[in-house]
């Protein structure tokens, strides 16, 4: 009895210092560079530090600056995460994502950069909204 | 004499022709009677610039209809256009469109595109007075539209989700709006503004908002007097913005773990003058806050009073009342560069032997334990113990912590009366 509760324990201590992206909380969560409370879940990007702090944003303009403004070193990132706005709220790699800027969509910081997960969504997206291609490492340098 | 004459009879021409002018407009100017059955978009096709429509009681199931002349809607009590949950209602595009007292009810939600029931777009001029909105998505959407009048307006909405929920009053790249006595319950933003500059924002009531009572962003050179915001999900954000005039409001019950009264974020050459901060979780709070002057504010009930980040500078605080807050002025560093004078503050103990109303020795604001709480905000769980207490005694005596110069070195002994 004594090792399972031993066992049990470990098991919650290795799981609460476990890094990972966390689900965004709309409505609840405020960015961490502008202060602003998330509230659109078309929008939104997350740093996940090496000792698991998860840092939330609005817009990737306030991810972007936050890491430059901070300096954080790239081995202190494990993760950088922006919500796919074809499919709302979910959370892709950025390193991974397709951007667009430039369309009609008026995002909440103002970058008008959005991402998406997969090509379809993102020619379907231009097609109506216009904008143009670019990957991270353009949407690093942008701000 | 021959001057006279000649002045005199230019008045009698232009006079008549101004009489002739206003008869013939009077003329030309029609007024189209419209019943639930009839086609909006057919009446508005046949009507001449400057006409009326006028919409007897019923409910319109009619949306998207496009203006693009100048015409004054008049809703007679009862008159509603109903968007059906699928659509925006009207589209404004033209100057000088009029629409008042009509109701709106169920425009379409949108998760890509901003609905709403009126859409102004490159419209000047517009005036939308006393009309009612009942569960919209966006109330009233202006973009590009200049010298808007938009007053007596009431907005309701309702959701259960944070995204279905659009901005009561949105304005986007406008210039010298009015918003007056509009009240607004329920939406994400109660009033949006986005690059607008010279506009006032008078007397609104906003309340029970998700996000923000009043949202300024990138918005210079803009007034908001005499509104109150009550029981928002975080209160007012005024961010990336110089030169806003902020007076006599009542920023009350802004309660929630990031929720303040008044959020400033990079604000320059502003006015925080005579405003009621009443039970907000944080009064103010701002970061990258310079030249900025509060003055005869009245701070009652709130957690903190002032949150100063050690970004701000070169602002001035005068004349305010801090009474029953947990804890008055809180900082993240130690240089301070802002100026506090003749406030009135309860926790003050100091004397006043010369009798001149002000306080001889110097108040320090900064609670050594609200530095504490900046670092390890669990901390406050000890808030109001005895071990807190004497900790807090010896910084007073020897400030170890605390900035040193951020003191008030006249504090008024009495509050001032700002009823």
């Amino acid at each position: 009895m004594k090792t399972l509760g031993m066992l049990l324990f470990l098991s919650l201590a290795c799981l609460a210092c476990s890094v990972k992206p966390e689900p965004i909380a709309f409505g609840k969560a405020s960015c961490h560079h502008c202060k602003m409370t998330l509230m659109d879940p078309k929008f939104g990007a997350e740093i996940v530090t090496s000792k698991g702090k998860v840092h939330t944003f609005d817009d990737i303009n306030c991810m972007v600056n936050f890491m430059k403004e901070k300096a954080l070193p790239q081995e202190e990132i494990s993760y950088l995460m922006v919500v796919d706005m074809a499919k709302t709220k979910e959370l892709i790699a950025a390193q991974q994502a397709f951007f667009v800027k430039g369309s009609s969509v008026n995002t909440p910081m103002g970058s008008g950069v959005v991402a998406f997960a997969k090509v379809e969504p993102y020619e379907a997206f231009i097609k109506e909204k216009g904008g143009e291609l670019l990957t991270w490492k353009q949407v690093l340098d942008l701000f | 004499m021959r001057d006279t004459m000649r002045n005199r009879c230019v008045g009698v021409v232009f006079y008549v022709s101004a009489l002739f002018l206003l008869l013939s407009s009077g003329a030309m100017a029609k007024e189209w009677k419209l019943s639930p059955k009839q086609s909006i978009a057919e009446v508005v096709e046949q009507a001449q610039a400057g006409d009326t429509l006028r919409f007897v009681a019923g409910v319109y199931k009619q949306a998207n209809i496009i203006i693009q002349k100048p015409l004054v809607l008049l809703g007679e009590k009862g008159a509603v256009l109903d968007g059906s949950h699928q659509h925006e209602i009207l589209v404004l595009a033209a100057e000088h469109i009029t629409v008042q007292g009509l109701s709106f009810q169920h425009s379409g939600r949108s998760s890509l595109n901003d609905l709403a029931a009126i859409k102004c777009l490159d419209a000047h001029y517009v005036r939308i007075i006393n009309n009612q909105f009942d569960n919209t998505f966006f109330g009233i959407h202006l973009s590009n539209s200049n010298y808007a009048l938009i007053e007596g307006n009431t907005l309701k909405a309702q959701a259960l989700n944070e995204y279905e929920l659009g901005n009561g009053i949105h304005l986007w790249k406008c210039k010298n709006a009015r918003i007056v006595k509009n009240t607004i319950t329920g939406h994400r933003d109660g009033i949006y503004f986005e690059f607008v500059t010279h506009s006032t924002i008078q007397e609104n009531i906003s309340t029970k908002n998700m996000r923000y009572g009043l949202h300024f962003m990138f918005s210079n050179d803009d007034e908001y007097l005499n509104n109150t915001f009550k029981n928002n999900g975080a209160g007012v954000s005024v961010m990336y913005s110089h030169g806003v005039s902020m007076h006599g409001n009542r920023f009350e019950e802004n309660w929630g773990e990031s929720s303040y009264g008044l959020l400033l974020k990079d604000i320059r050459d502003s006015e925080v003058i005579d405003n009621q901060f009443l039970a907000n979780t944080s009064g103010i709070y701002m970061e990258g806050c310079s030249r900025t002057q509060f003055h005869g504010n009245e701070f009652k009930n709130n957690g903190w009073a002032i949150q100063l980040q050690a970004s701000c500078n070169d602002n001035t605080l005068e004349r305010n009342n801090f009474q029953g807050n947990s804890f008055d002025v809180v900082t993240n560093g130690v240089v301070v560069l802002n100026t506090l004078k003749n406030n009135y503050w309860d926790k003050y103990q100091g004397y006043d032997l010369d009798k001149d109303g002000l306080g001889d020795v110097p108040f320090r604001p900064v609670n050594m334990f609200s530095t504490v709480m900046e670092r390890v905000p669990a901390a406050i769980v000890l808030w109001r113990s005895m071990l807190v207490f004497l900790l807090d005694r010896a910084e007073k005596v020897i400030p170890a912590m605390t900035p040193e110069n951020l003191m008030d070195n006249q504090p008024r002994m009495k509050p001032y009366d700002y009823n």
